[in-house]
């Protein structure tokens, strides 16, 4: 239904401007997509929405108007501010992290040495790799009884013994997380690195050579030259990670679950787990998740036009 | 053009010749599809049930040509959250075995055991009311087992320790021997798997539980109690480290690896140690369950259901020649071999104590077996157990029991 009254009052948009039928051409073109668009976006964002204003048995059956109360059990969930807080270190240590080793990487993999395109692919073996299949070779390589980390750990006199608190690290929900933030920027970085180094490839030799001729050293032409034209390239590597980072599932949920308790859950798992018993507090979970995500585009937006006037 | 024009032409024609070939046969009889959906109890591809469903339902297939029966089965981990999640969607399946929810009954969801089921009164009668909702059995014990305490004669030998520990005082002395021999003393596993259990059994030992006389009782004093002799447990290394992180699969095959000292197992532990080969029978043990001041009498039973979905309702009848099908002894007696389980009817479970000596006491223990609560918010309570119950190993354990409790009364 809201689809198509959506896609209605856009057609009579247009009539009321001209009546001429031609007018009507573009609509051709762009209505497929603007319906596909109504359909796979805006209408489940509209269920969503609905769906956390109602009172939903465990089982899916709608018992009727729930008001705010989903929004009201959701605040008060004990666990809701340190999963809240958890979300943000999660996203500003993963992306700020990922983008410096990929500013680091793609500037080493800008230059000429022998076997470069060799290592080139080989950076693409953890994007190319199932996040989920990475996170349980991680889950595995640290078990606590015989995980091949703790192994080597122990062969270097660096922890004694197995099975001990030391060596049990996703049992530990500060060591857990961190071990989790490691996945997490190991699965990024390839992503940011080459989308760095098509920007570095975008960056004229003249320039450089220009530079070169006045003297400049090699930080001041990095500071002064690299980084400002980088920035298109930069922001939107940025800003894809953070969206990325921000819904990523697998690796918590392979690797912890998000136990012990909620204690390594983000609002992502979060609302995962709520949804096995409360439908509409996950939904509620949802959209605040969801007003999450349109805070970040508006700032993306802002940003993106910001970076154009520089430029021009 | 031409070509594909007439390629169309033959298709349509040996449609037609192929309607009017099958036209009579499905006149006869509509073909009916059952899909089974099941907890996998196997350990590997080897020995996945799967394979023993398949061989049910073509067995049954071969006896019934008209019905088909599809069979899936997911991992134990994944079996709560797959089924609610195909509930939730309205893909109904049409039988289930695993975990038995009592609010499906309260929906409406699912056909009373009479009306799927020739002979209702040979599963087992004591997990009847497990399975009941107002009085009325809709889900039918299929499998079945009770736990018991396991130790490693071995471990214990090597730390001077002559029997099994009766209270908690003996066990945690024995399990702190056994720990400074570099061994894990008691394996207690708080993860999500299933925590409810191991919470149970720690909670009897101290005259608690979960409901006392129908009244849900989780954060009390008892409980509470349980849960703090439990953390002077852990926090002392007794146990394996972050036990609430620690999941019951786990932690049985690191006991048949020799490494853990003693833990609450059941029968499924059996091929698992032979397995592993680093056990000989004479190696481990078993004993009744420690309880805070001596022995507990009773233990936790625990029975898996099959429950039939009434979906569109058509198939009742399908479903009926299925279950009765299924629920013969020698199936029964094969499920409970395969997996080292009982049985769930009260005839496999007689011919199976004459069969194997071994599970007769287990068959003997269940009519007094403690069980899980038969509520529809069990489900909740449930989940919210597996998810938080290990973080009441700490400074704190009442307010953890406390929001459990909370979640009992809300309701659902």
């Amino acid at each position: 239904m809201g689809v198509l009254t959506a896609e209605q009052s856009v057609t009579t948009r247009v009539r009321r401007k001209a009546w001429s039928p031609a007018k009507l051409a573009p609509l051709l073109w762009v209505g497929p997509a603007m319906l596909l668009i109504a359909v796979v976006v805006l209408w489940p964002v509209v269920i969503m929405i609905r769906t956390a204003f109602q009172h939903i048995s465990p089982d899916g059956f709608i018992l009727g108007s729930a008001g705010w109360k989903n929004f009201v059990y959701l605040w008060q969930e004990p666990d809701l501010p340190g999963i809240l807080i958890r979300t943000v270190i999660w996203v500003v240590s993963i992306v700020a992290c990922t983008m410096l080793i990929s500013l680091v990487l793609s500037q080493l993999f800008n230059q000429k040495f022998p076997g470069r395109r060799a290592a080139r692919w080989a950076l693409i073996a953890p994007w190319a790799a199932s996040v989920m299949m990475t996170s349980i070779v991680f889950r595995w390589a640290l078990d606590a009884n015989n995980g091949v980390i703790n192994v080597f750990l122990n062969d270097i006199g660096v922890l004694y013994g197995y099975n001990n608190n030391a060596s049990d690290w996703l049992g530990r929900p500060g060591s857990a997380f961190t071990w989790m933030i490691i996945v997490a920027i190991f699965v990024s970085i390839p992503f940011s690195t080459y989308a760095l180094l098509a920007g570095l490839q975008g960056i004229p030799s003249d320039i450089y050579e220009a530079a070169k001729v006045d003297g400049a050293s090699p930080w001041r032409t990095y500071r002064s030259i690299t980084l400002p034209l980088l920035r298109p390239a930069f922001i939107v590597a940025l800003l894809i990670n953070v969206m990325n980072v921000f819904n990523s599932f697998p690796i918590i949920w392979e690797m912890t679950r998000g136990g012990p308790g909620h204690r390594t859950s983000t609002t992502t798992t979060f609302m995962y787990q709520l949804k096995q018993s409360y439908i509409g507090e996950s939904a509620a979970m949802s959209v605040v998740n969801f007003g999450m995500v349109v805070i970040i585009v508006l700032i993306y937006l802002r940003v993106t036009v910001w970076g154009k006037d520089e430029a021009s | 053009m031409s070509r594909s024009l007439r390629a169309a032409a033959i298709a349509g024609v040996s449609a037609l010749a192929l309607g009017l070939a099958t036209l009579p046969h499905s006149a006869q009889a509509a073909d009916t599809t059952l899909n089974l959906f099941a907890a996998d109890y196997g350990t590997g591809p080897a020995d996945s049930s799967q394979i023993y469903w398949q061989g049910i339902a073509d067995a049954f297939h071969a006896a019934n040509p008209d019905i088909t029966v599809k069979v899936q089965t997911v991992n134990w981990n994944d079996f709560d959250t797959k089924i609610q999640t195909m509930i939730q969607n309205r893909q109904f399946p049409d039988i289930t075995e695993g975990d038995y929810f009592a609010n499906y009954a309260q929906e409406g969801l699912l056909y009373k055991a009479s009306d799927v089921l020739s002979d209702p009164g040979n599963p087992m009668p004591v997990f009847k009311a497990l399975g009941s909702y107002q009085g009325e059995q809709y889900g039918i014990p299929f499998t079945t087992s009770s736990r018991a305490f396991f130790y490693n004669k071995k471990l214990f030998a090597e730390a001077g320790i002559a029997d099994a520990p009766k209270t908690w005082d003996e066990l945690q002395a024995d399990a702190a021997k056994i720990q400074a021999k570099g061994h894990i003393g008691y394996g207690l596993p708080l993860g999500p798997e299933e925590a409810q259990a191991e919470a149970l059994l720690w909670f009897l030992g101290n005259g608690g539980g979960f409901q006392q006389d129908g009244k849900w009782v989780i954060n009390s004093p008892q409980n509470v109690e349980t849960m703090e002799f439990l953390t002077k447990l852990v926090t002392a290394g007794d146990t394996e480290p972050n036990p609430g992180t620690k999941n019951r699969a786990a932690m049985l095959e690191q006991f048949a690896e020799g490494q853990v000292g003693m833990l609450n197992g059941i029968t499924t532990l059996l091929p698992i140690i032979k397995k592993a080969g680093v056990l000989q029978d004479s190696d481990w043990g078993t004993a009744p369950i420690t309880g805070k001041a001596g022995p507990l009498d009773k233990t936790l039973g625990v029975c898996d259901f099959a429950a039939a979905f009434k979906g569109d309702g058509t198939k009742q009848a399908a479903i009926k020649k299925f279950l009765d099908f299924t629920y013969q002894d020698k199936y029964q007696i094969a499920f409970a071999q395969e997996y080292n389980l009982l049985p769930g009817t009260t005839s496999a479970a007689k011919a199976i104590s004459v069969q194997i000596p071994v599970l007769a006491a287990f068959v003997a223990a269940l009519p007094k077996a403690v069980q899980y609560p038969s509520d529809p918010v069990w489900a909740q309570v449930k989940t919210q157990i597996q998810q938080i119950i290990g973080t009441a190993i700490g400074p704190d354990p009442k307010s953890v029991l406390d929001t459990i409790q909370e979640t009992a009364l809300k309701g659902s």
